[in-house]
This record gives structure tokens, C-alpha cells and sequence, in this order.
């Protein structure tokens, strides 16, 4: 429609027309972030009301997910190809119907020592919908793709390489009543990583 | 048009002493928690001053970046819109809508929505906008603006809301648990979810250099919205933009700390297209932005919208939000607002202790201080002050212009506290007199004090 195009050419000529002063662009250092990555991720994971178990392997952490997830009762989502649960993509291919997921299994591309933040995407939670909408929500996490803080972590991601990519740092919450922190707010209700490695 | 009276609607708030103490100290602790962290972090100061520039650079070369924005957000397949102003982005999201077949829409926040008057434009084409966020849900069933950007019930009690939801929602009027109202929140946004035609959210970030949108929130509302319905359309201030990248790592180390001294939201999601069967829209928006960039107070438009300044804010901890009758209150409100409509808010650049608190705690320094200074100048060059103030001010200039005036003025004012009867001197007349006592009448002027005390000798 005319008005669209026309509205761009208006707003970039108005801008061109205001200009402030250039200024120059920073460098923005990469700030080293102290300690052990693995610690202050746990410690960070812990204090947004996240749960971190370590795990000598990546076969250790699934067979712990084999006997602590119960299938019978439960739908269970999992994106793993290592690990199996009862609902599968066909079941989900809408995802206004992901909302019957209790339980979400997926792996975490990265951790972030500095906040205890797990990147994910929508390649590696397969629905994105089937983690948003779950109760309890399983992220593996290689311990060698714990890096030091935020900086450290945008400056190894592709974010153009997804079209969905999250931090998820502990489950979802809200404080928006009296400021009183609530975990499980509109989003999953726990939150935890399987660090193996 | 009605001048805004921030000091009268904030008298309410301040009388209400149990919604006040819990404001004050909700905002208050939020004000600490953000120290805290921030004293953690040794370069939080360099990041501060990194930020400002950042957003200057930007701003001053934002018609280059907006343009590899477009052209990347395009190959990412992402509909792009730009809307001059608040009627130009409401008939865009309509005209999207309305192509779709749109009814229900469930909405993470987004304050440019609100600055467009949004929800009550799309309500009246018969499009339900669920708002997401709790707070921005409470605020909806009540019928009110949000109080604060980040917090937009914070206004209210437990009680207050258990009340509102049991009338709305159906929930138990008795139980004012915030766990209880959070679950019947969840609850009852569930079922829109599971309807929802188009979810919608504002922006925090823009990226440039890789065409994608940030979106910074706790609930996982705003992820959910984006994330189930098969159209998705988000809304950004031109001024969201940032180059890179790298150089958003900054932005989101200061972000949440700032707001709330949290270290991160529970969700920072980047959006770079749609997913599989979705679509996906962006609306750029202009809506006075480009005439702040040629303006004087351009700097506003470095606002990365944390709240840290109202947290921060005595006049505001006192008053609540709703006080300022805007979609942008606090100290970050009162410079903003004028530009948009300075016949009706402006006496907001008036809300202002001079405390500079604000100022000190921006991750972005906007310079707020400075422009409430900026805008009380132009409120009265343009003679939209009022005529207490024009009457008090022009009394100080005269008062102030020279030694004499003010050794005269220093006698008169001694012979009224005298001579004057009580009734007079403690009337409405004298605005002073609404929270204090006229003083008992010292002997003798300082001037005359001085002058015995040091023999005349004034240049001791």
C-alpha cells in the first residue's frame, strides 16, 4: 500500500534532515567475568530458582532422566534424538496444542557463567511452544558450552542462524504483585539443567 | 487543553498511606537491589558511559542502520511496516489483521502500543487484545494505564487485585496470596493462548547488522505470544536500534539490573524470522522520534526504557505512576511527555526535586536532569507555565537581581512576619503555608545579625 512506502521514505528523510553530531562507535571491551564458569552458572542458575545437576557423561544425565521422569500420567516432549518421550511431533504439529506437554526435554546449546543463562532455539527445543507451555522443563548442557559471561557468549553465537534463539535463565516468574517473586509464572513452572562432561 | 496536575492527582496517592508504603518500598528495594549488583561489577561505570555512546552513535547515523536493518530483516523474511505516527501504526496493524481474519490476539508488553492507544483502536474493530503480562493484565481489567514500564501494577495491593480478579476472573475475593492470583492468572491466559489468531509484543533491541528483534521479559508472555499463533507482529521505536551484535552483550548486562537488580530477565529472545507456517511482522515507528533526534533533548531517545529512573524517583515512589496520566511517567516521563503535547503535560517538568538520582542511575546516562531544566525553559517561553509559578518566579528575579533589592526584600519580609496577621500569612494565598508554619519573626534581619556580630566588617 502507498501509504507504507511512503511513511519510509518520510521517517529516513526526516532523520537525514535531524542528524545529531556523529559520534564514533565504541569497541566494546570483552569483559573477563572471575571465577570458575561452571560455579557461577550453578550459582546464578540457582538464584533465578533453577535447578543445575552434573553428570559425569551424557549417558549419565539421560539414564538419571530415565528414572526421574515418569511417562505413565505424563506427556512428555522430548527433541533429544537420545531420549524418548510419548508425545511426538505429529502430535503437536499446531502448537496452540502444545499446551498438553507437562513435562519438555531439550538440549541447551550454551550456558553463560555470569547469569546462569541457557541459550536455546527453536531447532534445539524442536516446538518452542511444547518448553514455553510445559510444567517442568530439561535442558542437557555440555560442561565444555559453559562460557564466561554475555560477552563471551555473543561473540561465538549466529544469531541470524535461527529464527527463534532464547536465554532461558531459570523458569519463568513475575514480582508484578507487590513485588513478591513468584516462580512459574506464564511460562515453565521448573527449570533444569543436566550439565554432563 | 487540561494541563495534567501531577501534584494534585499525586496528593491522592501520597494520603493513601497503605499503597504508598508499599510503592515507596517496593521501588526502593528494586533501587538497591540494583546497586548491589551493579557494585559487583567493577567496569559498571565504563559500561554506563559504552551504552550513551553506542546509543549516540546510532542515533546519529540511524538512517544508515535503519536501512541494513530493513534489508536484513526483509532477507530474514520479515515483513516490515514504518508508521509515521500513532494512527499510520494502528491501521497497519489492522489492515494486517484484518487480512487474516484476526479476533483474538494475546500481547507481551510493549509501551509503544500503549503510546499508540492501540488496544482501545482494535477493540472498537472488534479484534480482543489480551494483554500477557500480569501486570499489563491487571492494569487492562481495571481499566487503567500501567503505573510503572517494568512493574505496571506496582500501584497496587494484594488486595486490590484479589478483589479485581474475583470480579473479572471469577477467582476466590478472599485469598490475596500473589501465588494464588499468579496461578489464576495462568490460568485464565491459558485459554487465550490456545485461541490466540496473532500474538504481539513490543522490542527492546533492534540489531542492525543481523535484522533481528530483542525481547527481554520474565513471564515467557511475550515468548508464548510469539511463539504458538501462526502471525506474529512486534512494534519499534526507531530509537531501539543498535549497531551490532556485540554490541548488544552490553545492553543486556545493564538492562535487568538496572530495572529490577536482577542479573537477567528469565527470557532474552531474539526473533530472525518467522518459524515454519508462520509470518511475521514488524512495524517501525516514528510518532515524534525523528522530531526529538533534530531537537535539543535528543539524548532522550537513548532511553532503553529500565525504569531505574522512577525506582530512584522521591517524587515518583510518592506519587505512583498513574499520578503523571501518561503513557511514560516518572523522571524519564516528565521529558518526554512535553514532546509529545506540551499543553498537557506541561507542568510535569515540574514533578522534580532536583536530586539528580535519576541521572545517576540511567545505564544509558540520558541526561535527565539537564532536560528538566530544557523543558522548564521552553514551558515558559512559550507561557504555558502557570501564573503561581510566573508570579514566583518573576518575584525572584526581581528579589535576586541585585543586593539592594534583596537587603529590601529581606526587611519586607521581616515586617510581614510581624505585622501581618497569622490568617493571612497561613493562607492559601502562600503556597509555602500547605505543609508549613511561618516561623516565629527573628530580632533582626541575617543581614543586621551579621553586620552587629562583626562590627560592620561584612568582608570577614
Amino acid at each position: 500500500m502507498d501509504y507504507k512506502q511512503s511513511s519510509r521514505d518520510i521517517i529516513l528523510g526526516r532523520i537525514r534532515a535531524s542528524h545529531p553530531e556523529p559520534v564514533g562507535h565504541p569497541e566494546v571491551p570483552m569483559y573477563a567475568i572471575g571465577g570458575d564458569p561452571v560455579k557461577n552458572f550453578t550459582e546464578h542458575l540457582e538464584s533465578f530458582d533453577g535447578k543445575a545437576l552434573e553428570f559425569a557423561s551424557r549417558a549419565d544425565a539421560l539414564s538419571w532422566l530415565e528414572g526421574n521422569i515418569d511417562l505413565s500420567g505424563k506427556r512428555v516432549y522430548s527433541s533429544l534424538p537420545d531420549y524418548k518421550g510419548n508425545v511426538s511431533d505429529g502430535d503437536v504439529t499446531d502448537p496452540h496444542v502444545a499446551h498438553i506437554v507437562d513435562i519438555c526435554v531439550a538440549q541447551g546449546l550454551m550456558g553463560v557463567g555470569e547469569m546462569g543463562a541457557i541459550y536455546v532455539t527453536d531447532e534445539s527445543l524442536g516446538l518452542a511452544a511444547c518448553a514455553l507451555f510445559s510444567t517442568d522443563l530439561y535442558l542437557l548442557l555440555d560442561r565444555s558450552k559453559i562460557v564466561d559471561g554475555m560477552h563471551h557468549a555473543y561473540s561465538q553465537l549466529d544469531l541470524r542462524a535461527n529464527r527463534y534463539g532464547s536465554f532461558f535463565t531459570g523458569p519463568s516468574a513475575t514480582a508484578d504483585i507487590e513485588a513478591v517473586h513468584i516462580t512459574g509464572a506464564q511460562g515453565e513452572i521448573s527449570l533444569t539443567a543436566l550439565i554432563y562432561g | 487543553m487540561k494541563q495534567v496536575n501531577q501534584v494534585k492527582l499525586g496528593a491522592k496517592f501520597i494520603a493513601d498511606t497503605p499503597h504508598r508504603v508499599s510503592h515507596d518500598r517496593c521501588l526502593w528495594a528494586a533501587r538497591m537491589r540494583r546497586d548491589s549488583v551493579a557494585q559487583r561489577i567493577p567496569e559498571w561505570e565504563e559500561m554506563r558511559s559504552l551504552a550513551s555512546q553506542i546509543k549516540m552513535h546510532t542515533l546519529s547515523h540511524l538512517d544508515s542502520y535503519l536501512e541494513m536493518f530493513e534489508e536484513k530483516l526483509k532477507a530474514n523474511g520479515i515483513h516490515v511496516h514504518w508508521a509515521l505516527d500513532a494512527e499510520g501504526h494502528n491501521r497497519i496493524v489492522l489492515d494486517i489483521f484484518q487480512s487474516h481474519g484476526v479476533k483474538v490476539v494475546t500481547k507481551g508488553k510493549s509501551m509503544l502500543m500503549d503510546e499508540c492507544d492501540m488496544r482501545p483502536f482494535l477493540a472498537k474493530h472488534g479484534i480482543e487484545v489480551y494483554e500477557a503480562d500480569l501486570g499489563e493484565r491487571i492494569q487492562q481489567l481495571d481499566d487503567q494505564r500501567p503505573s510503572h514500564i517494568v512493574m505496571p501494577a506496582i500501584h497496587k495491593l494484594r488486595g486490590d487485585v484479589a478483589k479485581l480478579f474475583a470480579e473479572k476472573l471469577g477467582s476466590d475475593p478472599d485469598i490475596d496470596d500473589p501465588s494464588y492470583l499468579n496461578s489464576v492468572m495462568r490460568k485464565d491466559m491459558r485459554q487465550h493462548y490456545i485461541h490466540a489468531d496473532a500474538g504481539m509484543c513490543g522490542v527492546n533491541f533492534g540489531i542492525a547488522e543481523t535484522g533481528g528483534i530483542v525481547v527481554c521479559t520474565n513471564e515467557g508472555n511475550a515468548d508464548i505470544s510469539a511463539n504458538v499463533p501462526p502471525l506474529f507482529v512486534a512494534s519499534m521505536g526507531i530509537e531501539k536500534l543498535i549497531p551490532t551484535q556485540s554490541d548488544l552483550a552490553l545492553f543486556i548486562r545493564l538492562l535487568s539490573r538496572s530495572a529490577l537488580g536482577l542479573d537477567i530477565t528469565q527470557y532474552t529472545s531474539h526473533y530472525h524470522g518467522p518459524r515454519k507456517g508462520q509470518e511475521m511482522h514488524l512495524i517501525i515507528v516514528d510518532n515524534g522520534r525523528t522530531a526529538r533526534l533534530g531537537s535539543e533533548y535528543w539524548q532522550v531517545l537513548k532511553c532503553i526504557r529500565c525504569g531505574a529512573c522512577m525506582n530512584t524517583c522521591p517524587v515518583f515512589r510518592r506519587t505512583s505512576g498513574l499520578s503523571y496520566d501518561a503513557p511514560y511517567m516518572g523522571p524519564i516521563g516528565i521529558v518526554l511527555e512535553p514532546s509529545y503535547n506540551l499543553d498537557r503535560y506541561a507542568r510535569l517538568p515540574y514533578s522534580c526535586t532536583h536530586c539528580g538520582s535519576c541521572g545517576d542511575v540511567c545505564p544509558a546516562k540520558v541526561p535527565i536532569p539537564d532536560l528538566v531544566f530544557y523543558w522548564r525553559d521552553v514551558v515558559v517561553k512559550q507561557g504555558k507555565d502557570q501564573l503561581s509559578h510566573r508570579i514566583e518566579e518573576d518575584g525572584m528575579e526581581l528579589v535576586l537581581r541585585s543586593a539592594t533589592n534583596l537587603s529590601h526584600a529581606e526587611k519586607l519580609g521581616l515586617w510581614a512576619l510581624r505585622n501581618l496577621p497569622q490568617g493571612l500569612l497561613n493562607s492559601s494565598l502562600n503556597p509555602w503555608a500547605k505543609a508549613h508554619t511561618n516561623p516565629e519573626p527573628p530580632k533582626e534581619t541575617f543581614r543586621q545579625y551579621y553586620a552587629r556580630k562583626y562590627n560592620g566588617n561584612t568582608k570577614k
